[in-house]
């Protein structure tokens, strides 16, 4: 039967055979799709990742603050270089700007009077800009850098560097909803916030594929404005099954044997296959012009509709900046997004486990990113699994420096967002344990109880970053939540 | 908390809708008028991509899964007159449905959508009045509802489901007193137990249930300052850390508090804020939220008082009671002094139309299987509402 089985290579001998001894649904379903398969794609079409990461346009408007001169008394003091910071600012912000792809229009003229920051204001309400930053030279600007904020209605960057402000002017504005506030000489944070502007331009221009179910609709989030464009879930399994071995797939599957550190379950069949689901799903995002996907890839599995999870495939895009996002957790794949949008890195969602013997958590799934580090940094080294929880396809197991700073992070919906830090502690593995591939223990910082860490499907991600997204929260008005410090359990 | 200028146009004018929105919309919306919208005998449906659709019948009214909402106008000197029910699109792709009911002194226009908010959309009803006859009017709108509907000041329930809510964006629009509250808590008096010397006020509360903050504003000349003091007495716990909460009054530094931690239990406590109007816009607004992350995110608030600028006033002399006479506005919050913001009862809403003046409300209108969502905490505005059906008609086009 294998023999005349003649599907270019979808499947191997093993799966053949217990495909051939499906139950009769998933049967049909093969056979339905093998007839399909002719209408596939062509082998040379190829789906270019980096055409499906959004790069959306990004205005920023922004003006230095300043008394009239000359000072004299008052912070920043008469001994302050006005020209000379302002001179540096300008050279940093347009960097800053080239670096991250945005537009900024700095307003030539430092504004030092009311009159001219309402000109400001009007001229920021009629070109509409997706944020403003101003440049604070004088702690008596502060009123001003509120008007700003109040009247022009977008987010606002204050950057006060030191000398500008005591605990009593940064206080209010920095528990604002819409401000960013800045205190510091250090200007990297403030490209930070001008990153912030970008990651929820980002946002905006996202379309996510919602894999799951049997509907087709599209809706919007709220405040984020990504578009998440529902499809059925079988969609995936019959474009999967139309998706031949292509030169693409074959070079794919054999870089993912080659790199990884040790290979245990996986046959170079199920690498193909994986590839295969990669460049299915490539495929799919373009045709729907759809940015990122989070699918019901458990339900397929169990429902036998594909001969692999989607695990690695996942890994691939995530290491390319395109949110792959498992089991159809919307707001787990809104959650990979903010580490891949706002930090420039992917992480894995996981099933938290508290190991109670040494209060640590343990973060387990099968689908983390390799490029922790960064988009442009190398890989982790991984180990070439099968998908733990099936023991079929390919997972990888992604293997986390010990005593590395983590963040975790979660959408609980588009208003709340849980933050939690630890250190890696090590990498559990498969067996003794059970669950899943990826398993990283981390001690959590300020969480008395392991037990009282908050959320599911947290999304993991290399690096403390805890100020970053606390501003993110703070400019677009998301509430930040974190696990309790205190034990619950006394 | 959105503050929405009222801005009274002429009649090529709106009041109070986004520059963007006049421009693109109703200029278009006049074209399609007379080129895209055709009369209709038959209820029109309207819906977002890939959900089951809204209708409005021939009465102008709309249909959803829960019921049936009207709009009624009242008036001296407004007459009944006809009603014309028909389709057409918003910004070339937005299926709608629109009425056109002429009440004489007024016409009312009635335009709904679908806005395709996750996970089912919300329907977006858009109230146009326009003064017709070149003289002010005096007219009342008024939502109707059927019978099972729990109606507040800008929502309305059945069960736990929200079938209606006012945007904040339109409640801005509305006649407003000097001082009052801006949104739906709830009144709870006697819930106090103060102990010691203690204004009366403090044993009343009011309590954002379900983490809704509690929003008072207050009319000063713009830009003034004042002295606004928060009065709180926590009865309900008797440790810390389960309900602090986060006090924010315009032009002051925020504070928290956990009123167990700083005061106790049945102990009246109160915060100053030096307040300023840092948006001249004549108001200063004040808002008791809850703390992200707490036990308990239902925040409460017993007393208000606004002084003028200077010196503080005695706060141990205040808490017992003794100053509140001299206070520019007293607030029992949630007791008898008590009152709302906006003038108008529950979804009832007076309306002064200039001549020739335009003034449009909208609504959102929980849609099949959907919920309309809460004005305090949404983020949705009618413009963004727009928006979203706008990028995702397009989308879906192609």
């Amino acid at each position: 039967m294998c023999v005349q089985h003649d599907c270019s290579g979808c499947v191997n001998r093993r799966e053949c055979l217990k495909l051939m001894s499906l139950s009769a649904v998933g049967a049909s379903a093969w056979s339905t799709s093998v007839a399909a398969a002719s209408e596939g794609p062509s082998p040379t079409d190829v789906v270019d990742p980096a055409k499906l990461r959004p790069k959306p346009e990004v205005r920023v408007m922004a003006s230095f603050l300043e008394m009239p001169r000359p000072y004299w008394l008052g912070w920043p003091g008469t001994a302050y270089d006005l020209d000379a910071r302002q001179k540096e600012y300008k050279e940093l912000l347009a960097q800053s700007a080239q670096r991250l792809g945005i537009q900024v229009e700095l307003r030539q003229q430092p504004i030092n009077n009311e009159g001219d920051l309402t000109g400001w204001i009007n001229e920021i309400k009629q070109k509409k800009p997706h944020a403003a930053l101003v440049i604070l030279q004088h702690f008596g600007c502060w009123g001003w850098a509120s008007m700003v904020a109040k009247q022009s209605g977008i987010p606002l960057v204050i950057f006060s560097p030191i000398g500008m402000a005591f605990t009593g002017h940064v206080a209010g504005p920095a528990r604002t909803p819409g401000i960013y506030v800045v205190s510091s000489l250090d200007w990297s944070a403030v490209e930070d916030g001008l990153r912030m502007v970008r990651a929820k331009r980002m946002f905006e221009e996202t379309r996510v594929l919602w894999i799951r179910g049997n509907q087709r609709n599209e809706t919007v989030l709220e405040r984020l404005g990504t578009k998440v464009r529902a499809i059925p879930r079988d969609t995936f399994n019959q474009e999967f099954d139309k998706q031949p071995v292509t030169e693409e797939v074959k070079e794919l599957a054999a870089q993912l044997r080659k790199q990884a550190a040790k290979i245990v379950e996986p046959n170079e069949q199920e690498a193909l296959n994986a590839m295969r689901a990669y460049v299915t799903a490539k495929r799919l995002l373009a045709q729907e012009n759809a940015n990122a996907l989070s699918m019901d890839c458990l339900g397929m599995v169990g429902a036998k509709l594909v001969p692999t999870p989607p695990c690695a495939a996942w890994t691939l895009l995530q290491d390319q900046g395109i949110t792959a996002g498992c089991e159809a957790d919307l707001w787990g794949a809104m959650s990979l997004m903010l580490t891949s949008y706002l930090l420039d890195r992917p992480g894995y969602m996981n099933d938290p486990v508290p190991e109670t013997v040494h209060n640590t958590l343990i973060a387990a799934h099968c689908t983390s990113g390799s490029r922790i580090d960064g988009f442009d940094k190398p890989p982790a080294p991984y180990i070439l699994r099968s998908h733990s929880e099936s023991n079929i396809g390919v997972a990888m197991q992604v293997l986390w420096p010990e005593g590395q700073p983590v963040t975790l992070v979660r959408f609980t919906g588009p208003n709340d967002l849980i933050v939690d830090t630890g250190k890696v502690v090590g990498n559990v593995p498969t067996p003794p344990a059970g669950g899943c591939r990826t398993s990283v223990e981390i001690a959590m910082d300020a969480v008395e109880d392991c037990r009282d860490v908050q959320g599911f499907h947290q999304v993991v991600t290399l690096g403390n970053h805890f100020r970053v997204l606390r501003g993110f929260c703070e400019l677009y008005g998301i509430k930040l939540v974190r696990s309790p410090r205190l034990s619950t359990f006394m | 908390m959105p503050k929405v200028p009222i801005r009274v146009l002429g009649l090529a004018g709106l009041i109070g809708v986004p520059a963007g929105l006049a421009a693109m919309g109703w200029s278009l919306a006049a074209c399609l008028l007379a080129v895209g919208w055709t009369l209709a005998a038959e209820p029109v449906e309207f819906s977002s991509p890939g959900f089951p659709p809204s209708r409005m019948d021939p009465e102008g009214r709309l249909v959803e899964d829960w019921g049936v909402v009207a709009v009624r106008l009242q008036g001296e000197g407004l007459t009944e007159g006809s009603v014309k029910v028909e389709p057409g699109q918003l910004d070339s792709c937005i299926p709608a449905a629109r009425a056109t009911i002429d009440r004489g002194h007024v016409q009312m226009i009635l335009t709904a959508f679908r806005s395709p908010i996750f996970p089912a959309g919300v329907d977006v009803l858009t109230v146009r009045l326009e003064e017709k006859a070149h003289q002010p009017i005096q007219v009342t709108l008024a939502l109707d509802l059927p019978p099972q509907v729990k109606v507040g000041m800008s929502t309305a329930r059945i069960d736990n489901r929200m079938i209606l809510s006012v945007p904040m964006e339109t409640l801005a629009l509305l006649a407003v007193r000097d001082w009052g509250y801006c949104n739906q808590t709830a009144a709870m008096p006697g819930w106090a137990k103060p102990e010691g010397p203690a204004d009366p006020a403090f044993a009343n509360i009011r309590a954002g249930m379900g983490g809704i903050p509690i929003l008072y504003r207050f009319r000063v000349e713009p830009k003034a300052q004042a002295i606004v003091i928060l009065g709180i007495c926590e009865s309900h716990y008797d440790r810390p850390g389960i309900r602090p909460i986060l006090c924010e009054v315009e032009g002051a530094r925020p504070q928290r508090v956990d009123p167990i931690a700083q005061w106790g239990r049945h102990k009246p406590g109160v915060l100053v804020f030096q307040a300023r109007d840092i948006d001249a816009d004549g108001q200063i607004e004040i808002a008791v939220r809850p703390v992200p992350g707490a036990a308990d995110r239902n925040p409460i608030l017993n007393v208000l008082w606004v002084f003028p600028p200077g010196k503080t006033p005695n706060l141990a002399k205040l808490i017992a009671g003794q100053l509140s006479g001299s206070a520019k506005y007293y607030v029992d919050v949630g007791g008898q002094n008590d009152q709302c913001f906006y003038q108008g009862g529950n979804l009832q809403y007076p309306i002064q139309l200039p001549a020739d003046g335009v003034k449009e409300l909208t609504f959102l209108v929980a849609c099949p299987g959907g919920s309309a969502p809460v004005p305090e905490t949404t983020t949705w505005t009618p413009e963004t509402l727009r928006q979203a059906a706008r990028q995702v008609w397009q989308a879906w086009q192609k």
